[in-house]
């Protein structure tokens, strides 16, 4: 019981909605955070993990709520990279709370085309 | 797969699915938004708001990541405000394969009666960071007025 309190009191924390698409360059992971400017988005890698915080102030309006749809809470999500993904060409852009994710692959890794000889 | 969705055993809380999936279904039936369908193929999608009556004014806030100004048209006739607008998908043609796919494209529109009649001179509209927020004032004549009680 101790633990679920513990969870209540923490503050809210769900993924963002996310696109993710794979090519032969890299891995961009799409992810829509309204609300979430540039000094709160923090993208961390640790080893094989990736981990997604964008935060949102909690702001209570004063006044009565007729309708209330926007969840309150931050954004957050974990992944596991795997080796494929190059460390050193992880770049990412957030404009108008759009979060766009560039996960480079390693140029060793990147499919090669052999041409073929014709003697 | 070279991306895995990760779950932190000590912030994986096993009720929240439950959770989740309870309030899911109880929206389910408290649904009171009935999309309006634009054509036979267009998806109609409704961005989150919410609407809160203060003392003095209004204000609406609107979730609409990734939108720009261009894309979005606010207006308000006697006492209705209406948010419209459409999001486009960028259309290139792209080799490679979608793990996931969420985020929804296509054009919205949320009209919200408001519950009296607003100085439609005083009106600010703010996009930041694809939250949209509308400040609306009320008139003088429909804001609540304190009546002293005098004491004899």
């Amino acid at each position: 019981m101790d633990r679920k309190k513990e969870i209540e009191n923490k503050k809210r924390r769900f993924p963002a909605s996310t696109d993710i698409f794979q090519d032969e360059e890299a891995v961009v992971l799409t992810m829509e955070m309204p609300g979430v400017s540039k000094e709160n988005l923090h993208i961390k890698v640790d080893k094989d993990l990736l981990i997604i915080h964008g935060e949102r102030k909690a702001d209570e309006d004063a006044g009565h709520y007729r309708i209330r749809e926007i969840r309150q809470g931050d954004y957050y999500q974990e992944y596991t990279i795997d080796d494929t993904i190059d460390r050193e060409k992880i770049e990412a852009t957030i404009s108008n709370g759009l979060v766009t994710l560039k996960l480079g692959v390693k140029e060793s890794e990147k499919p090669r085309k052999i041409t073929v000889q014709v003697k | 797969m070279a991306i895995v969705k990760w779950k932190n055993p000590r912030l994986y809380d096993p009720w929240a699915d439950l959770q989740n999936l309870q309030n899911e279904i109880n929206d389910l039936f408290n649904y009171d938004r009935v999309p309006s369908s634009t054509g036979l193929f267009d998806r109609s999608v409704t961005p989150a708001i919410d609407f809160v009556e203060g003392e003095n004014d209004y204000t609406v806030k609107c979730e609409l990541p990734g939108l720009e100004q261009k894309d979005i048209d606010v207006s308000i006739a006697s006492n209705v405000l209406t948010i419209k607008g459409s999001k486009e998908e960028n259309k290139e043609e792209k080799k490679g394969k979608y793990y996931k796919k969420e985020i929804w494209s296509g054009s919205f529109q949320r009209t919200i009666s408001l519950p009296a009649t607003v100085d439609s001179s005083k009106i600010s509209a703010e996009l930041k960071d694809g939250l949209l927020t509308i400040i609306l004032s009320r008139k003088e004549e429909t804001k609540p007025k304190q009546i002293s009680v005098s004491v004899k």
